[in-house]
């Protein structure tokens, strides 16, 4: 309770929800608002915005509802944002803890690998994945070049946590060491894991719109980069189609990474004053 | 006897998480110039509140009510370079020193201590109302001691309190340099001979090491040089030889013993164990939830304990002379 | 016949380049039912003796023998079963469990890894447990940093005892707790001793908690033993160098009066 109130003090935490609360809302509203396929022609082509109350923003070049288009792509890219997010932070943390816990060969092995996939840019990394498997598995191809840094942060978190008494304790009773290192040592080294949680989804949301943009995203859904794609051809005349759902990319990534930080900062001052 | 400084009505209240924790509650207590005084108490007991307010290091979330008065002399007056004088207000200087002529008598217990400190309280009256407007709050400090210059504080972690990336020389000399106002080789020479003075063996190459090269007592010892380096009345040592072993802190606790006997400082001397405070002080105060349980001669309260906390934390002591629990429990073969 | 014997146990650590010696050469043993404290000034080896005999570190010589077996060859499964019968308390108990932890989860874990109680049983073996211990059951569903350092203490103990152990490793258990606490807990150790005839190997700085509690003594100085025998023997008349300067730091009370 308190925690909720600390957050609602801080302004920028507000704004960054109130972004977060109308995204989620458009992604959840997309299918009762706007039924049937978004990438049907809904009108004549080009048409600017607030001409024709029934198409507030206007069409795209093939006669397409902006607006719809708008809706269902919040739908993906969330969708696809939070997932390969989720991902990501699951196979770091359970890595990074394996790694620092385990020590050793295992966690030079685990180390190595992580330095691999690091040393490559990450959008580099999702490109060749897509090129190689196909769209459909875009979240993984996205998860593959984030997860790292939560590992690594994992495996800082676990080497400390590691020395505690309380690990010692559960060791003289007798506990096997992966029931240590998931039950005891996992959950208390996630937080600062989870404070990188609010920049890995920006990055997550921003990476499947430039995939997207680059028609390497998934053709049947509608997408933000998809969107931006499209208008580019007609940039000069109808720059509406490119700037609606860049403005909208801007304000989701803001809204996530705001919300996340309002978030880590409440939590953290929970964790300072206890 | 002459009091440095007297607590009325103190009272300090933490904020924290939407609720507030009362540390001291109504605390009255005068400090004698030059005596060993030991403020003795369980956790939660106000203890270290106390000596932080004492030292005005409480943090800044801290709701202070009620005033401490320092009667202070201005002895480092002459050494320091004007710029730092001005918190010493004049008048206040002057009633300091006034008193401080008259050495502090040992006979006078604690509780009589209130009618002598009637007057200089009387005269502070008029001091309360000059600073009244500049301070918000009612609590109300005057002549304000400055911490390092006239207050040196001794803590439990000396790990914690010194820079870990700065030599022990720089740390000392840093102190007398800036209280001081000497130069840069003075305060080396001056921080050399504080740690001949606290005893550290080979003090030329101790001031060019860094603090995790030193032990636990060694770096306690470099802690207390840098406490003293400004030459201060007062000393405040708060749990100051709790990390220690029991063999490092009997060296520690004759090292302050000698210290504030050479230097005629007077001695906070803050700690959880009641027979390590009595070898050391000459009055004890004993605090429980927040609150001063009894006030009195060491021997008194050792000896005719007035109050049933403080005989309770006495029968508590496990010494080398008290029967062991192994007899009472039949369990010795 | 021995519940503990412990000989030529042998500890190096590199710093710096050079090799130090923690433990050397330490021999003891400790009888079913016994006290035997290690005490010494502050690196004298008698952490590190705790933590080699529970096998939280591996020492690079010597024999442990617990329960007549070599303690040092067993392995895995083998060690963790065996883990029961050899218990700890820490020093500080806020640290010595998960601060996300309840009361009731640190005394489940120990019934439910050596399959002491089924998992109805377990909330009714919890409540007893806290009841001997001196707490009462209501206290289960608590958060652990909620409690106060002498019921977590408490705690501590009663996880040590829900796997009847033969012997428990008491390191420094009672150094951090208020003065008025740390009466009750030495009371309440001796009592379980009394009634389940628990072994101790009670590692303290503190002499006279040392002289009222433990039957035998042996003091540590850099690694090696001192002096070793009776307790209260050794402490009023101490022999070694190390023993003479320890009793002479230990605070006195003169209780006289004015």
């Amino acid at each position: 309770m308190s925690a909720l109130r600390r957050f609602l003090r801080t302004p920028e935490a507000v704004a960054g929800a109130i972004l977060l609360a109308v995204l989620i809302a458009m992604a959840l509203s997309a299918s009762l608002l706007f039924p049937g396929d978004p990438q049907a022609i809904a009108g004549p082509a080009l048409l600017p915005p607030f001409q024709d109350w029934s198409l507030p923003l206007g069409t795209d070049r093939l006669g397409r509802d902006v607006l719809a288009e708008l809706f269902h792509g919040a739908r993906t890219s969330l969708a696809v944002g939070l997932a390969a997010a989720a991902a990501a932070l699951v196979v770091g943390a359970v890595v990074g803890t394996l790694a620092g816990f385990a020590g050793g060969l295992v966690d030079e092995v685990l180390m190595r690998i992580t330095d691999a996939f690091q040393t490559v840019p990450s959008f580099l990394l999702a490109l060749a994945f897509v090129s190689v498997v196909g769209p459909s598995l875009g979240v993984v191809a996205i998860a593959l070049g984030t997860w790292t840094g939560p590992a690594r942060v994992a495996r800082a978190e676990v080497l400390s946590i590691r020395e505690r008494d309380y690990v010692a304790g559960a060791r003289v009773i007798g506990m096997h060491p992966l029931a240590i290192a998931f039950r005891e040592v996992l959950p208390n080294a996630l937080p600062p894991v989870l404070a990188m949680s609010s920049v890995i989804v920006a990055a997550a949301i921003l990476t499947e719109a430039a995939l997207s943009f680059l028609g390497l995203g998934d053709p049947n859904r509608v997408t933000w980069g998809g969107m931006i794609s499209e208008g580019r051809a007609v940039l000069r005349t109808a720059p509406f189609l490119s700037i609606v759902p860049g403005i909208a990319l801007v304000l989701t990534v803001l809204g996530v990474y705001l919300a996340g930080e309002g978030i880590v900062e409440t939590t953290a001052v929970r964790r300072g004053l206890s | 006897m002459t009091a440095l400084a007297t607590i009325r009505d103190l009272t300090v209240t933490y904020r924290r998480d939407g609720s507030e924790v009362t540390a001291l509650k109504g605390v009255n207590l005068d400090i004698v110039a030059g005596e060993r005084l030991a403020i003795i108490g369980e956790s939660g007991s106000g203890k270290s509140t106390l000596a932080l307010a004492v030292a005005g290091l409480l943090p800044a979330s801290a709701r202070i009510e009620g005033h401490i008065d320092w009667f202070m002399p201005p002895t480092l007056g002459a050494k320091a370079p004007p710029s730092v004088l001005p918190d010493i207000s004049p008048s206040r200087g002057e009633i300091g020193s006034s008193t401080v002529g008259s050495s502090p008598t040992a006979s006078v217990i604690g509780e009589s201590g209130d009618e002598g400190a009637i007057s200089p309280l009387e005269g502070e009256m008029s001091g309360r109302t000059e600073g009244g407007a500049v301070e918000r709050q009612p609590f109300h400090r005057s002549g304000v001691p400055l911490h390092g210059r006239d207050i040196g504080f001794v803590f439990q972690d000396p790990s914690a309190s010194l820079d870990p990336v700065m030599t022990i020389g720089k740390q000392i000399a840093e102190v007398a340099r800036t209280h001081l106002g000497l130069t840069w080789s003075q305060s080396y020479a001056r921080a050399k001979s504080l740690l001949e003075r606290v005893r550290l063996p080979d003090p030329d190459s101790a001031l060019r090491a860094f603090p995790h090269q030193l032990s636990g007592g060694q770096k306690q010892r470099v802690a207390i040089a840098a406490a003293i380096a400004a030459g201060p009345k007062v000393l405040i040592a708060d749990e100051a030889t709790s990390a220690l072993d029991t063999i490092v802190q009997a060296e520690i606790v004759a090292l302050i013993r000698r210290l504030v006997t050479e230097d005629g400082m007077t001695l906070l001397f803050i700690s959880h164990d009641i027979a390590l405070a009595a070898e050391l002080a000459e009055r004890v105060a004993v605090f429980r939830h927040g609150q001063l349980v009894e006030l009195g001669m060491t021997a008194q309260i050792v000896g005719a304990p007035a109050q049933p906390y403080t005989r309770a934390l006495l029968n508590a002591h496990i010494g080398l002379d008290t029967r062991p629990l192994l007899d009472r429990a039949g369990l010795h073969a | 016949m021995s519940l503990l014997a412990v000989s030529n146990l042998t500890k190096r650590y590199r710093r710096g380049g050079k090799t130090i010696a923690a433990v050397d050469d330490v021999s003891f043993h400790v009888d079913p039912g016994e006290t035997l404290a290690l005490a010494g000034p502050s690196g004298s080896g008698k952490s590190t003796i705790a933590r080699l005999v529970l096998r939280l570190i591996e020492p690079d010589d010597g024999r442990i023998e617990f329960e007549s077996d070599d303690f040092l060859a067993l392995r895995r499964a083998a060690l963790r079963a065996r883990r029961a019968r050899l218990q700890m308390v820490f020093q500080d108990p806020l640290a010595a469990f998960n601060p996300r932890a309840t009361v009731a989860r640190v005394l489940d874990d120990p019934l439910r890894i050596h399959g002491i109680a089924s998992r109805a049983e377990r909330p009714r073996r919890i409540a007893a447990l806290l009841e001997r211990v001196g707490l009462t059951a209501d206290l289960a569903p608590r958060a652990i940093h909620e409690i106060s350092g002498g019921q977590r203490q408490r705690v501590a103990i009663a996880r040590a005892i829900a796997t009847k152990p033969s012997l428990i490793v008491l390191d420094e258990a009672v150094s951090a707790l208020d003065v008025s606490v740390r009466g009750e807990i030495l009371e309440l150790l001796l009592d379980l001793q009394r009634q389940e005839k628990i072994a101790y190997l009670f590692i303290s700085h503190d002499l006279g908690v040392i002289r009222s509690i433990a039957h035998r003594v042996i003091l540590l100085d850099a690694g090696r033993v001192a002096e070793n025998g009776d307790a209260r023997t050794v402490i009023d008349a101490p022999q070694s160098a190390i023993g003479k300067a320890l009793v002479a730091a230990a605070p006195r009370l003169n209780r006289a009066g004015p």
